[in-house]
């Protein structure tokens, strides 16, 4: 070989080499990601993956496009067993919510859980409130509590799935108090909340974001928060354990997964990425926004966090008389 | 007086060039979501609320809102033509608008569910501004066992849906009754008939069903008779292309009951459009003359339903504009987008933002007007595609069918459900089972199961619930009188013979 020509090939395997080294070290997506939620168009989770979407663009954290694509059905099965078949797909990511802990525990179809994907962020806690109407003569959670304990299953409450929060949340609190109450489903949040102003039920779970107009316009009266500390929104309304119910918090959270299998690179990129998307001010005025919690968490504190989620649920849905399949 | 100046104030709005322009898009958009069966608007406006981010708030919910009632308008087509419901809320047009088409009225038949959809869409607007919050608190009254009255009083339409023979009607309607059970139970989480299956645990969508029952079935029918002939008659000439005196004539009561049904249901939270049409459409049959006739292509049949569908849009705004409480899918959209445009929805919307609720109101009006010079040219032109032959028609209907069906909620397994429901609308036409109570019996199956279910957890097991408030009361009360009306006529009419005999 000429020396010329070794030059060469010495020059380029050097170029190469140092152009390809940061490929090397940090994974950078090559085409659109595609972040997968269990609700159809304008549920919760697909507004909240939208508007993150958004943001992260807009934020240019992620030199990719971020399509939204929608896998509901049971539950949240679908979403999960979608994400699980896409093993080590590295521009895939799911946005989970507590369901996807507690919907695997109660059906037996949905094969897939938690601890068969790849945790990557936890981004929101959703506080609640409880609310009663203006006229109820309730004004505290112990009222509630000392009113349902006189008259066993007469007073009713509002919500929706028995395993969603506001069931598990009655449940833990007539553990620790020994009192009882109904509590009746219904499939969407404006009935919920028709049958409290109905009169039809005397309480109900909710968002503090939506109680918020239903208390100015005089409808509405909220008697605990539950939360660990008081609402910034509601300062009057104390927490459970300071009216001397002495519950656990049931979190509602919502965050990020990835597939199982992935490249420890790729969870690096997307930790690194969520977490300068945390601390973005465009992300801080959406939480106040939406009166979110921030509830960053990731590595080793996350997983602790499903596992104890998972293990609460466990026990919160056996105790209520659920079939809990795993 | 005052709502005279607040709706001057709306139509200023409303009549603004760039409001009229996002206006048309959203009724333009509107019509073909709501001819492509599948697309619903739910998904539609959820895919284009980030274009909205930057109008002006008031421009969006105008175009968007038009995206809402244009999709009533334009579901009737595929209904009509070619027995294809294009939403679930034009399921029941299929069955006399179908027929129509196959005696060459199909020009008439879309004529009339675009009136209709005016008048009663009109309707709707007008009750949204004159009675919104009383009504809206009225409907507040309504508690599970109240519902559980209103879908008793529409599971008796079922004895006017039934062909000649009663049983096998009711024999329909109870597998309608367990196809609305499949799925996770709310009350309990647990999977009820889905056999180990993940695609069944949200049950079996109720559009795949009628799509598969009516449209599949037809067309697996008519493949059998050899012929291959005409089944359409094809009018000749313009004037039989739309409806005429007559046919408005006939179409009056119907214009009116579908206004009043339509917009009431649609006030009460989670009732919906589906449930509407079908009321109206047993409303209808119920104090008609001609009743006997329904079902084989009377013009009535299709006004009524198509006009409870729309009015139904007015009735529904109310919750969500007077109380922040959406009752459906869209209108649920509908409050995340008021949100994310920077209003607070709730009981306070309509004093805090006059400007938004009389614009809206006003674009409204603006737009039902846009929709009908929109489709009543189109009619002409779509009742064209009955001109095709079978042997491009019935592939191009499999097509549709299929395309709707998967774009529901992008899954294979509702394509099989629909070859499944072609097929059973086949076996059910040969062995001459009704349609239309299976049908009835989905749609209404799971609120009934719901609101009977929350009425016994409400009194802890005592039926008394059922008949002890006095609306509840009253609607089965209702209910039963519809149910021996047949009864009384048929004695009634032996009566009549006797004497004629006697003379």
């Amino acid at each position: 070989m000429e020396r010329k020509q070794l030059v060469f090939f010495v020059a380029l395997l050097v170029t190469c080499l140092l152009t390809a080294a940061p490929q090397l070290r940090a994974f950078e997506p090559s085409k659109p990601i595609e972040a997968v939620v269990h609700t159809g168009p304008g549920g919760g989770s697909d507004i909240l993956a939208r508007a993150i979407a958004e943001l992260l663009q807009k934020e240019k954290l992620i030199s990719q496009r971020m399509q939204v694509v929608n896998k509901s059905g049971g539950g949240s099965a679908v979403a999960m067993s979608y994400l699980a078949e896409k093993k080590g797909e590295t521009h895939t990511i799911g946005f989970f919510t507590a369901v996807w802990v507690t919907n695997p525990l109660t059906t037996a179809e949905a094969k897939v859980t938690v601890k068969d994907l790849t945790p990557i962020v936890r981004l929101v806690l959703e506080p609640a409130v409880v609310a009663v109407k203006t006229d109820s003569p309730y004004k505290s959670m112990k009222d509630f509590v000392e009113a349902a304990k006189k008259n066993p299953g007469q007073l009713r409450q509002s919500g929706g799935s028995v395993t969603g929060r506001d069931n598990l949340v009655r449940l833990v609190i007539q553990r620790a108090t020994g009192a009882n109450w109904t509590f009746i489903s219904f499939p969407s949040g404006g009935e919920r909340i028709a049958n409290l102003l109905g009169g039809h039920v005397q309480m109900m779970v909710i968002e503090p974001q939506e109680a918020g107009e239903h208390i100015k316009a005089g409808n509405m009266r909220v008697i605990a928060s539950l939360t660990e500390k008081r609402l910034p929104s509601f300062p009057d309304v104390p927490t459970l354990p300071e009216q001397g119910i002495n519950v656990p918090v049931i979190p509602q959270a919502r965050g990020v997964f990835a597939p199982p299998g992935v490249p420890k690179d790729v969870v690096q990129y997307w930790e690194g990425v969520f977490d300068r998307f945390a601390k973005t001010a465009a992300w801080k005025k959406y939480l106040e926004q939406n009166q979110f919690e921030d509830g960053f968490l990731k590595g080793p504190e996350l997983n602790k966090f499903f596992d104890d989620l998972t293990k609460q649920m466990r026990e919160v849905l056996k105790e209520a008389g659920a079939k809990v399949v795993r | 007086m005052e709502a005279i100046g607040n709706l001057l104030l709306g139509f200023s709005i409303a009549l603004a060039p760039v409001n009229l322009f996002w206006c048309f898009v959203g009724v333009f958009l509107g019509t073909i979501v709501g001819v492509l069966p599948g697309l619903g608007p739910p998904a539609t406006i959820a895919l284009l609320l980030p274009l909205t981010f930057k109008m002006d708030p008031t421009t969006a919910i105008i175009m968007v809102a038009g995206i809402y009632y244009g999709a009533k308008y334009g579901g009737s087509t595929t209904s009509i033509l070619l027995n294809v419901p294009g939403e679930s809320a034009s399921v029941v047009t299929c069955l006399d608008g179908y027929q129509l088409a196959r005696q060459g009225r199909a020009g008439p038949a879309l004529g009339i569910a675009a009136i209709s959809s005016f008048v009663a869409g009109t309707f709707g607007v007008v009750g949204l501004m004159l009675v919104a919050p009383p009504i809206a608190k009225f409907a507040l009254r309504f508690g599970p066992p109240e519902y559980f009255a209103l879908m008793v009083l529409g599971l008796t339409m079922v004895v006017f849906l039934t062909g000649r023979s009663v049983i096998r009607g009711i024999v329909a309607t109870l597998f309608g009754l367990w196809l609305a059970s499949i799925g996770t139970d709310l009350f309990t989480a647990q999977s009820r008939f889905t056999f180990g299956n993940m695609e069944l645990l949200d049950g079996i969508d109720f559009i795949v069903v009628s799509i598969g029952l009516f449209a599949i079935g037809e067309v697996l029918v008519n493949m059998e008779s050899q012929s291959g002939a005409q089944i359409f008659t094809v009018p000749k000439g313009l004037r039989n292309l739309l409806p005429s005196m007559q046919d408005l004539k006939d179409s009056r009561f119907a214009f009116l009951n579908g206004s009043v049904v339509g917009f009431f249901i649609g006030v009460l939270p989670g009732a919906g459009s589906t449930i509407a049409s079908f009321l109206s459409y047993g409303l209808e049959k119920a104090v008609s003359r001609r009743r006997e006739k329904f079902g084989t292509g009377v013009i009535e049949g299709v006004a009524a339903p198509e006009g409870a569908n729309n009015s139904e849009t007015g009735g529904a705004l109310v919750p969500l504009l007077t109380l922040g409480i959406p009752g459906s899918a869209t209108t649920a959209i509908l409050l995340g987008a008021l949100f994310l445009w920077g209003f607070r929805p709730g009981p306070l919307l309509i004093q805090e933002n006059p400007g938004l609720f009389w614009g809206l109101v006003a674009s409204m009006y603006v737009g039902n007007v846009m929709l009908l010079v929109l489709n009543l040219p189109l009619v002409p032109l779509f009742a064209q595609i009955l001109r095709l032959p079978y042997y491009v028609l019935y592939p191009a209907i499999f097509g549709i069918s299929i395309v709707g069906v998967y774009t529901v909620s992008n899954s294979l397994f509702d394509v099989w459900m629909l070859g499944l429901f072609g097929l059973l609308g086949y076996v059910m036409r040969k062995l001459d089972f009704p349609a239309a109570p299976l049908v009835l019996g989905m749609v209404l199956g799971e609120r009934l199961e719901l609101a009977l279910r929350q009425s016994l957890m409400m009194s802890q097991g005592h039926l008394s619930i059922l008949v002890g408030r006095p609306l509840s009361a009253l609607m089965l009360l209702f209910a039963g009188v519809l149910l021996f009306m047949p009864i009384l006529n048929k004695v009634r009419s032996w009566r009549v013979k006797a004497i004629e005999q006697e003379l």
